[in-house]
């Protein structure tokens, strides 16, 4: 992994108004990079502001204030220039249901100015690589929960982006799939230096992916460092070693990050 | 187990609940009848209270249902587009792509152009058909009223999307609500003439109470109406420049708190 950063966020605020008529903020002050190869987790309990924090790199939620840069372009000044580089797959999110997966992920490309034959190949390979061709010619809205997921993930990745963001990317799966998309995903990351930020509730999946994790709390981020050191930070209440869950559970109740 | 009146009453509670708290079936209690009793109301008048025959009125009515639909076209490709990206929570999809706005709005506008000639050409068919009327036999000065009622219904069109893009699926059935909305006003089958005058000042604020009189203009004499032509023109770019503003303003808005809402 080399240390240039392909994503810069700085001093990234996100503040929304709350019922009682004063401020809540969802992400306080956060900065960090994205180096160009990387895989880098985002952690934190629920609420924490992670998806908050995803959204504003996407532009689908408009950041109070703070800056972000894709390969040093400011991303809310060249929106569309940036995006053309950066896909994105979350299980909270879907495509027109009553189109094909074929349809869907043909129009989905267009937005990126991709077209033709090639881009009816790149889908079917991306569709068999993660084991979802037989439903090409299915209606989105018949997919499994499963299946769909699988084809968020053909959708961010059949665009070959250099940075792709994903949201809980194995929700929904089940444990084999789950095995095949994390070995997908970092093949990606070792043969096409793709940028991979990830946000996810398992542990064991951040452990085996992530070269780095950034973990989250009411906002701000309290931790950043690999798997490995994160677990050592804390002493393990069983006997055993300590694991990233178990500190992300010590984080995540109060403890010290 | 006994028939029971306290049981009657929650389901009319839970009834009573939903109507009020759904803005949808709110509308189809008193909107809808109030639109169709204002609108045909006045069509009926306005056919009661002609003394002298109406040169043509078949093909005046047809005309008015034909072209109607332009707006609501035109109209219904922006704001139940956007709902559906809604309802198939696709919103993020579409908009965490290097989509922009001026991309989509610049979409769906042609896309009411397309939709809009296939509607015309089927509605100009079924009247030949049904009524052997031939709604261009003045020729074809009614064409350039066509690309009015077009801008018309984008303006319709923006300012439904406008609040769908901040408020979600919970405003669903305003794209209808709001294509109707103008219709009692815009003299679609009757002359401005026969509305009360404070109903009056309201049409003659419309571009499409020009369109529909500028067309009944054609129909009875056969020349165009520079003048009401030029003035739904006008109104159009007015109404349309301002329609837009709005969406983006509200598209804004919405972004600031967040497209996965939606």
């Amino acid at each position: 992994m080399s240390q240039t950063p392909v994503l810069t966020v700085s001093n990234l605020v996100k503040t929304f108004p709350s019922t009682d008529g004063g401020v809540f903020t969802a992400v306080n002050n956060i900065s960090f990079t994205l180096h160009h190869g990387e895989i880098l987790g985002l952690l934190g309990p629920n609420g924490a502001g992670k998806t908050s924090t995803i959204q504003m790199l996407l532009s689908t939620l408009t950041a109070t204030s703070g800056e972000v840069a894709y390969f040093g372009k400011n991303f809310f000044k060249h929106r569309s220039d940036c995006l053309q580089s950066v896909g994105f797959a979350s299980t909270y999110v879907s495509m027109p249901g009553n189109f094909t997966v074929m349809n869907n992920l043909m129009l989905h490309g267009r937005l990126y100015g991709l077209g033709g034959r090639a881009l009816k190949k790149t889908i079917e390979k991306y569709l068999t690589i993660f084991g979802v061709l037989d439903v090409g010619n299915q209606n989105t809205k018949t997919l499994s929960a499963g299946q769909k997921t699988r084809v968020m993930l053909v959708k961010a990745f059949m665009t070959q982006p250099k940075i792709v963001l994903l949201d809980e990317p194995t929700a929904s799966l089940d444990p084999d799939i789950a095995y095949q998309v994390r070995q997908f995903i970092m093949q990606q990351q070792r043969e096409l230096r793709v940028s991979i930020l990830l946000t996810s509730h398992n542990m064991d999946e951040v452990t085996e992916m992530c070269d780095r994790v950034l973990v989250m709390q009411a906002g701000s981020i309290v931790a950043d460092d690999s798997p490995a050191a994160l677990a050592a930070r804390i002493t393990a209440t069983t006997h055993t070693k300590p694991t990233l869950e178990d500190y992300f559970l010590h984080v995540a109740r109060g403890g010290k990050a | 187990m006994s028939f029971s009146m306290r049981r009657v009453r929650a389901v009319m509670l839970r009834n009573i609940m939903a109507e009020l708290t759904n803005f949808g079936r709110l509308m189809d209690a008193i909107y809808w009848p109030t639109i169709d009793i204002m609108l045909w109301g006045m069509t009926s008048s306005w056919l009661a209270q002609s003394e002298q025959q109406i040169p043509n009125l078949v093909l005046v009515i047809m005309t008015g249902l034909v072209f109607w639909q332009i707006v609501m076209r035109a109209s219904y490709e922006i704001s139940v587009g956007l709902l559906e990206e809604v309802w198939s929570r696709s919103f993020v999809t579409l908009f965490s792509t290097p989509l922009s706005i001026n991309e989509w709005i610049f979409g769906v506008m042609l896309m009411g152009v397309l939709k809009t000639i296939l509607v015309l050409l089927f509605g100009v068919g079924i009247v030949w058909a049904f009524y052997t009327l031939n709604i261009f036999s003045f020729g074809w000065m009614l064409i350039p009223f066509s690309f009015a009622l077009i801008m018309f219904g984008w303006v319709v069109g923006f300012l439904g999307a406008a609040v769908i893009v901040y408020k979600g699926d919970r405003v669903s059935s305003l794209p209808w609500v709001f294509a109707f909305l103008f219709a009692p006003f815009s003299a679609v089958y009757y002359p401005v003439a026969l509305l009360p005058n404070w109903l009056q000042s309201i049409a003659l604020c419309l571009p499409t109470s020009y369109i529909f009189e500028g067309m009944r203009s054609v129909i009875a004499t056969g020349e165009f109406p520079v003048k009401d032509f030029a003035m739904s023109m006008g109104l159009n770019a007015v109404y349309l420049t301002c329609a837009l503003m709005l969406f983006r303003f509200m598209f804004e808005k919405s972004r600031a708190r967040g497209f996965d809402r939606l």
